[in-house]
């Protein structure tokens, strides 16, 4: 298992189960309260630097408060809703996509054109007209990125589910007398779950990143939580006089989504049926 | 067979390619050396004119661009604290009247008389809501406009209103013999009695003068003034560095220290108009307590704020309003900073355990609004209560729903071009008046409504203080600071600052 050909998966895999030890030990990793205000050490550049003080590692924000501490409570908003969106836009999108394309005619219009609404808006649009309506907090951002993913795993598993019901273990086990949703549940959903999980890697990286976006427009979470992406919007003014308010919540989150990335990558590769025959 | 000495195609475009290129950047890199040219000044601007009808705003900096072209009959002035004539040499207030004696010997750029038909014609203009003024409020207890003679002009209120002069800052005055000839292409060629005559107006707000060498105030020194409307802060900064622009508005406060090391930049900043403070909604517990209000103002340190999130570019009020108020009062002094008295005075209120609270803002609104709120709360919370930050879009902040529905419980906000006391104590606690704080107390309003009356600025000022004593005493609100105006100037540029945000080209001078 530890061949070159796993690089990837372990790669990934291993930053992202860094970054929920992260989340989940950030009392304790965290040197400080990511709230608490210096404000006669503001801006303090990171320690390894002329200014620097021993105190803060990667320095202070525009309110002293610690950066390092920040960024790793931080960690907790991007993982959290990028799974939970992840699980929930999947339960839904699986569930609708797998209804449409196992009974199609009028199950599959209705879903079918409910999802090329959502498909015909920018992903990031709804996202913004959604937060816009619900307000700030972490269960409407969950529920607006919801909104705005599920389109994604109902049309690749209605797809694979319309190849699937044509299959002949299908057939038999209807033939069996099985029932439609003991089949789609035990025989079609089963099968769709390699792609699924691709899709869904994939989509996580994506959503933290629309977190992010949200966040630095003002529509994320409320201002008193820290996130990479509010991080930045606040940075975003000192870019010239305080370049690591921007930098490390940057990296942050380019490092989370490359880690993703490569485990959605690595995931690809064991599932590819073609890739897995050439082994 | 080709010919050797015929142009190609691809040859011919690439040297016209190269021309146009040439053409277009030419002028850029010839400003470029020349900035500031003894002819001519280029101003970046963060609002120059939403439109080219000139009564179709009220915002102060706008005011500024369009005086160039029309004048006002009087002016305040920050610096003296009083009203200056422009376009009238005298003024009295007798009763419900006001009369102004007009100055002799003015001229429209198109060479007619300015007299007092111009003033009645242009108030009518100003009145004129349907066709598209915005300044009709301020005249709506002015019952007539009378005209006895050319040079006098009467003003008559429904009631005496001592504080008709602010309502007649900033109304300036068209010809009416241009207004008779153009009809309703009136506001396409601005005709004033200004220093600058009209050019040219771009939509998307650019604005051209040149001078008018026949000033009754005396010529200006520079010949023509150019306003270009550049919203964006980081586009302005760096029109000036670079020297496309001689002149812009709101340079950001942490950009201050980085600009003042250019080598042919100034930057010039003074205290501004617009006065930040924390309001309270008596309306909701537990502000309609005194003991509380009076915690809250223990418990905000906005020397702090201004020291750190300001760069110190700012000034803590020291009472209801900024020392450059009329009707500031330097015997007052705002509550000190003190988080343990402020937990005391709470535990005498009945919260021996905290306060829970609400502060409302709306994010991006002012300067760093985030950040202050965000100290504002932590400095709450040391004396003693428990802050619930909420940013509210502007529109859902500041409607019905929000602030002037009376539905904001504290909130955090800025007056802007606050240079009299009583746009402040009439507009936020006054009984009636707003629904921004639901204050309401007999004696308070009844001083507010007896300066208002008073003819005399001195006892005006008097009462102003007793109100703003009492204001400060019941703790109504929590005064913090005004920001300073910093403006970044290209070195061989003079010009007078002024606290109101006008620009004035004829008060500039360029160095040789």
């Amino acid at each position: 298992m530890l061949s070159i050909r796993y690089l990837k998966l372990w790669v990934g895999g291993a930053i992202l189960a860094l970054l929920v030890v992260c989340g989940v030990a950030a009392p304790l990793i965290a040197p400080r309260d990511p709230q608490a205000q210096t404000l006669e050490d503001r801006l303090r550049p990171p320690r390894w630097t002329d200014n620097g003080m021993q105190a803060y590692f990667l320095g202070t924000d525009n309110l002293g408060r610690d950066m390092l501490s920040r960024i790793v409570y931080g960690s907790r908003i991007s993982l959290m809703v990028g799974a939970a969106t992840v699980i929930f836009a999947g339960i839904v999108g699986c569930t609708l996509g797998a209804i449409a394309g196992y009974f199609g005619s009028t199950a599959d219009e209705i879903v079918s054109k409910i999802s090329e609404i959502f498909l015909a808006f920018p992903f990031l649009l709804i996202a913004i007209a959604i937060m816009a309506f619900l307000g700030q907090g972490v269960g409407n951002l969950i529920m607006a990125l919801m909104l705005s993913r599920w389109v994604q795993y109902c049309r690749v598993v209605r797809g694979e589910v319309l190849s699937l019901k044509e299959r002949d273990f299908i057939t038999a086990a209807k033939a069996l007398g099985a029932k439609d949703a003991y089949v789609i549940f035990r025989h079609v959903i089963p099968n769709t779950v390699a792609s699924v999980t691709v899709i869904a890697t994939f989509g996580m990286a994506i959503v933290i990143i629309t977190e992010a976006s949200l966040s630095f427009l003002g529509l994320g979470v409320p201002v008193h939580i820290p996130t990479w992406g509010s991080m930045l919007a606040e940075g975003r003014s000192y870019i010239n006089r305080a370049p690591w308010l921007t930098i490390f919540p940057g990296l942050a989150i380019f490092i989370t989504v490359f880690g993703i990335n490569l485990l959605g990558d690595g995931l690809r590769d064991i599932f590819d049926p073609k890739l897995r025959r050439q082994r | 067979m080709k010919k050797p000495s015929a142009v190609t195609r691809r040859q011919f475009l690439k040297e016209s390619a190269t021309l146009a290129a040439g053409a277009a950047l030419g002028p850029y890199f010839l400003r470029n050396a020349d900035a500031a040219s003894r002819d001519r000044v280029t101003i970046f601007h963060s609002s120059v004119a939403d439109s080219i009808h000139p009564y179709n705003h009220s915002s102060s900096p706008i005011y500024g661009n369009w005086q160039h072209v029309i004048e006002p009959l009087i002016e305040y002035d920050v610096g003296r604290k009083d009203y200056i004539g422009v376009l009238a040499e005298s003024w009295q207030f007798q009763g419900n009247k006001w009369a102004f004696k007009l100055r002799k010997g003015v001229k429209f750029h198109n060479g007619a008389t300015f007299t007092s038909k111009d003033v009645a014609f242009s108030i009518e203009k100003m009145r004129d809501e349907k066709g598209g003024s915005l300044q009709a409020p301020n005249f709506k207890d002015v019952s007539e406009v009378q005209t006895p003679d050319d040079y006098t002009v009467v003003f008559v209120t429904k009631q005496p209103n001592a504080v008709f002069l602010d309502r007649l800052d900033n109304r300036f005055m068209l010809s009416k013999e241009a207004g008779d000839k153009l009809g309703d292409k009136l506001f396409e060629n601005i005709v004033g009695t200004g220093p600058y005559k009209f050019v040219s107006y771009q939509r998307g707000g650019n604005l051209v003068f040149t001078r008018n060498d026949d000033y009754w105030g005396g010529k200006a020194a520079i010949k023509e003034v150019i306003f270009k409307k550049v919203t964006e802060d980081a586009a302005r900064l760096a029109a000036l560095e670079s020297g496309q622009a001689d002149f812009i508005n709101n340079v950001p406060d942490h950009e201050v220290a980085r600009l003042k090391k250019h080598p042919r930049v100034r930057v010039d900043q003074l205290e501004g108009l617009r006065m930040f403070f924390l309001a309270f909604n008596f309306a909701f517990k537990p502000w309609d307590n005194k003991l509380v209000r009076q915690a809250a103002n223990y418990s905000v340190d906005a020397a702090a704020i201004v020291r750190n999130i300001f760069d110190g570019i700012g000034y803590p009020c020291n009472g209801p309003v900024g020392a450059n108020v009329l009707g500031a009062d330097p015997k007052h002094k705002r509550y000190p900073y003190d988080p343990q008295k402020s937990k005391q005075l709470l535990a005498q209120a009945g919260y021996p355990n905290g306060c829970d609270i609400q502060l409302y803002y709306s994010a991006g609104r002012y300067p760093k609004d985030r950040e202050v709120c965000q100290v504002v709360a932590a400095q709450m919370v040391k004396g003693g209560f428990r802050v619930e930050l909420i940013s509210q879009e502007w529109a859902l902040f500041w409607d019905k729903q929000g602030v002037n529905g009376g539905r904001l419980p504290f909130y955090y906000i800025g007056r802007g071009s606050l240079t009299d006391a009583d746009t402040l104590y009439d507009q936020y606690f006054r009984t009636g008046t707003t629904k921004r704080t639901n204050y309401s107390n007999a004696e308070l309003d009844k001083l507010v409504e007896e300066q208002q009356r008073t003819p005399d600025n001195k006892k005006r000022v008097q009462i102003l203080q007793q109100a703003g004593k009492s204001i400060m005493d019941e703790a109504l609100f929590i005064p913090l600071y005004n920001l300073a105006d910093i403006y970044g100037v290209a070195k061989n540029l003079e010009w007078k600052k002024r606290a109101d945000e006008k620009v004035k080209a004829w008060d500039m001078k360029i160095k040789a």
